[in-house]
């Protein structure tokens, strides 16, 4: 009897807990395959699904240099695409850029991200976009919402769940990075000329 | 990768349970276990089912619904978990117009349907010249009359009642025309009904009256930094205190989409009854379609159908028989021993020399005005345009988070210069923020046009939703010069109160737009009033016998045409003859005398001069940049019984009606979005996952297994 209930309990929490690991396994093997398709994308400039029943494509590529990540960024939240990536939420034409990303697979390093922090945004024309963190806050998103009028087109914001280690994944805090463009110093090739 | 695509469908997976289960059997080779280990896969299939299974469909859902329905309200309790709204808002407007005054008893039900106590709190708008009287709150079969207490008083009465368990309601007022209203101890399942009772002039404008009321709020642009740094308090609105609006939160509540309701949620039951004293020729609506019953002199109308939704404005229009027009009139009541008396006079229309013009036309393109009102605004623009003559001069700047003009400095109203503007306007697109001290920047320091004599005008359209309007004000007080401002407001819900006053600062008139069809109709009486006033250098002399009365408005500004003289006077008798007289386009003088035996008896005088007497000493207190005379304000809100920015009313029943052991949620009712407009706010997606969650429990069951098993594994006594 004792025995039966503990391979029970052995049964069901091996079980939990293939399916916790699961995620994160998922959300890591899944960048791979958006790799390959992120590839494909910027060689042929066309949205190239990364596996054929895909509800979303990759859009960008997103590098913390300091925090030493690199990932594809996903078109939408929608359906489960932030179980693959981050997502970039659909915002309009004049709205800033918003990402959001799971706080417990990709987005996990933005808890060590600083303001000054570079961020750099890979666009499909293969432009790379820098960044630089101008400031982090969290925010409760039961009485906050984003105004997307407020920022202008050119903010980054990187949006994910707060605290970091919490294990209640409806939590209603938000732990939000803004980001601003670097303009790059220019070319001077004048000298060379001269 | 097959394991992937099947793992994403959960209907799919439903099926797999007994599979990944069924894998386990193998490591099992001892024949004794064979027979439990099949009961375990069965419970394994059944917890799963139970368990995870939805576990992990509903964090997939939540993130679904999230990000498709942008600005849906999800109220989150205090544990994280999402709830469905708990109260229903029903309201019904009463509205009862007599003569110049309509006065309206407006109730809204705070219907509890969840099964713990609630607090509601709802911002809405009222009309931008209200003057609030009366706040009466009724539970069950009780009713508690509110009083007048000053701001701050009233909100620790209610707080004190609130968590001493009692029934309570309270109102404030945020701005002139948006208040917040906070019921405390709704019961479950109970109704509250809060009655607030206001009046308000009624418009009269082109030989049309009209009435507006606000049913709802365009969400407002609040400039500025934001001065919290994170949300730590609890907080109504979804924008947060900036540097410009220290109030940001309590004016900006959040904003739904009507499918977003409870579909018996945010409906209002309107009616109205008109009675004006002559025979009118009809009532229409822009906003609704209107039933009509007429009975003797007095009119009955409501919108057809039972409820409305309240997302936009309902706009009243009743017109007098063509040549039945009323060009005077005199009410008279005698209040507490005193008397007010209230006389409209309206000039006759006349038009001077044609006026050479610089006209400059503001365009609000900000995220407001997305959907509807940017096509409004436009053809409103395309309109000015229009009505430009040779000789005038023009420019065109649009502003949204940066303003913009169109030419450096303005232009002479020819062909291709106009062909130009045309095509620019339409391609105005709106986004972005409502920068308009920006815009008015801009138009103020723009260079002159290069013609002398011309007359200096600026037409601003604009929804008027922001946060900032008194620093406006004074921007467009103090930096105008000699030009003059007019309004056009566009939108379901336009700010009413910031087009009105922008445009009395600005020594101007304003105008409203519903609809797209009635752009015609409200921009010609415009262009015509912006011709020139027809009146100016007005002075009324009131027959009072040599001793100073106080009047409202003090000092009548121009009139222009189409447009009445209206004031109130507090302390004289209804006899003798009032007299008035201006100065005509073109310089010639014009006086008119009323005969004041003859006004007709009224009530809300007493009120309609005390709100306009306290709207003086505020402008009094900007113009001089001192702060308000409180003291006086008190006491003349005290004394009529009407709402000021310093007084709100407070009702509190004494016994208390919930038990000290049970817990009062809070719930911030939301607004509709106006009709045709655009959703601006996200929400927050959902960005975690169960898995550390998951992790969590399966790693505690693997290690209580395991202590288990090494317990049992230990010699038996």
């Amino acid at each position: 009897m004792v025995n039966r209930l503990l391979l029970l309990l052995f049964g069901a929490s091996a079980t939990v807990l293939m399916f916790g690991l699961w995620i994160p396994f998922k959300a890591l093997v899944a960048q791979e395959l958006l790799a390959l398709a992120w590839a494909e994308t910027q060689a042929r400039q066309v949205e190239a699904r990364p596996w054929p029943w895909a509800d979303t494509w990759p859009v960008a590529r997103l590098e913390l240099p300091e925090l030493g990540v690199s990932m594809i960024v996903l078109e939408g939240l929608h359906g489960e695409s932030l179980a693959f990536g981050p997502g970039r939420m659909v915002t309009g034409e004049q709205g800033p850029v918003i990402l959001a990303g799971h706080r417990d697979t990709h987005f996990r390093p933005l808890e060590y991200i600083e303001p000054g922090h570079r961020v750099q945004l890979q666009g499909q024309d293969q432009q790379w976009q820098q960044y630089q963190v101008t400031g982090t806050r969290v925010v409760d998103s039961r009485t906050e919402s984003i105004d997307t009028s407020t920022f202008g087109p050119d903010t980054l914001l990187l949006v994910t769940c707060y605290p970091f280690d919490a294990l209640d994944a409806n939590g209603p805090l938000r732990f939000v990075v803004e980001a601003k463009p670097v303009n790059r110093p220019v070319q001077k090739d004048t000298v060379a000329a001269l | 990768m097959m394991l992937l695509s099947l793992l994403a469908n959960p209907a799919v997976r439903a099926d797999l349970y007994p599979q990944t289960t069924r894998t386990i059997r193998p490591l099992i080779s001892k024949r004794r276990w064979l027979r439990c280990a099949e009961g375990v896969s069965l419970w394994l299939a059944v917890l799963l089912m139970l368990f995870v299974h939805p576990l992990y469909a509903e964090a997939s859902d939540r993130q679904a619904g999230q990000a498709e329905e942008a600005g849906q309200l999800y109220l989150i309790d205090s544990q994280g978990n999402r709830q469905q709204p708990a109260l229903v808002l029903d309201s019904e407007f009463q509205v009862r117009v007599s003569g110049l005054l309509a006065e309206t008893t407006l109730t809204r039900e705070f219907r509890n349907t969840s099964d713990s106590w609630h607090e509601g709190i709802f911002v809405f708008p009222l009309p931008e010249r209200a003057a609030v009287f009366g706040l009466t709150m009724t539970v069950g079969e009780r009713r508690i009359v509110g009083r007048i207490e000053p701001r701050a008083k009233a909100r620790e009465t209610y707080e004190k009642a609130k968590s001493a368990g009692q029934h309570a309601a309270t109102l404030e007022q945020q701005r002139p025309n948006l208040f917040t209203s906070r019921v405390a101890n709704i019961p479950p399942g109970e109704t509250v009904r809060v009655e607030v009772r206001y009046q308000q002039p009624v418009s009269y404008r082109h030989g049309e009256f009209e009435l507006r009321l606000p049913t709802t709020l365009t969400p407002r642009y609040m400039p500025g930094e934001s001065l919290i740094e994170t949300a730590t308090q609890w907080q109504a609105g979804w924008a947060t205190a900036t540097t410009q609006v220290p109030d940001a939160a309590e004016i900006s509540p959040f904003t739904v989409r009507a499918a977003d309701v409870d579909e018996r949620s945010h409906r209002a039951r309107i009616e109205l009854a008109i009675d004006s004293g002559f025979p009118l020729a009809g009532v229409t609506s822009p906003s609704h379609s209107l039933v009509t019953e007429t009975d003797g002199g007095r009119v009955v109308v409501r919108p057809e159908g039972r409820e409305v939704l309240m997302d936009r404005d309902l706009i009243v229009r009743w017109r007098p028989l063509t040549g039945r027009e009323p060009t005077a009139a005199v009410f008279h009541q005698q209040w507490q021993g005193e008397d007010f008396l209230m006389a409209m006079i309206l000039p006759p229309d006349a038009t001077g020399p044609v006026l050479r013009r610089e006209l400059l036309f503001v365009i609000d393109t900000s995220g407001s005005m997305a959907g509807e009102s940017i096509v409004q605004a436009r053809s409103a623009l395309l309109k000015g345009l229009d009505s430009l003559r040779p000789g005038d001069y023009f420019n065109v700047i649009q502003f949204n988070s940066q303003a913009h003009s169109l030419f450096a400095r303005p232009v002479p109203a020819e062909g291709h210069y106009l062909a130009r503007a045309r095509q620019y306007v339409e391609g105005l697109n709106a986004n972005g923020g409502t920068e308009m001290a920006g815009a008015l920047s801009l138009a103020m320091a723009m260079e002159p046009a290069p013609a002398e004599g011309l007359v200096q005008q600026m037409v601003f359209i604009t929804d008027g939703a922001v946060g900032n309007e008194l620093a406006l004000f004074e921007r467009i007080r103090t930096g105008l010069d000699e030009r003059r401002l007019f309004t056009v407001g566009i939108g379901s819900a336009p700010n009413m109160h910031f087009l009105r006053e922008a445009a009395r600062w600005g020594r101007g008139e304003f105008t409203a737009i519903h609809n797209t069809g009635e752009v015609n109709r409200a921009l010609n009486g415009l262009f015509a009033a912006m011709e020139a006033p027809v009146m100016s250098d007005l002075t009324v002399r009131w027959p009072t016998g040599g001793n100073p009365v106080e009047t409202v408005p003090a000092r009548p500004g121009d009139l222009f045409q189409g447009s009445p003289l209206v004031q109130v006077v507090r302390g004289v008798p209804a006899g003798g003859e009032l007299e008035v007289s201006g100065r005509l386009p073109g310089g010639r003088p014009w006086n008119t005398r009323l005969d004041l035996g003859n006004a007709a008896p009224a009530s809300g005088l007493n009120r309609q001069w005390a709100r306009g007497r306290i709207d003086e000493l505020m402008d009094a207190a900007r113009l001089q940049g001192e702060a308000p005379d409180e003291p006086a304000i008190l006491e003349l809100s005290v004394q009529h019984g009407v709402m000021s920015p310093f007084t709100s009313f407070v009702a509190v029943e004494e016994q208390p009606a919930r038990p000290a052991d049970e817990k009062l949620d809070t719930e911030a009712v939301p607004t509709l979005l106006p009709a045709g407009s655009r959703d601006g706010m996200l929400r927050y997606p959902q960005t975690a996952t169960a898995w550390p969650l998951l992790a969590a429990l399966g790693l505690s069951g693997l290690v209580l297994a395991l202590a288990m098993l090494l317990l049992n594994r230990r010699p038996t006594w």
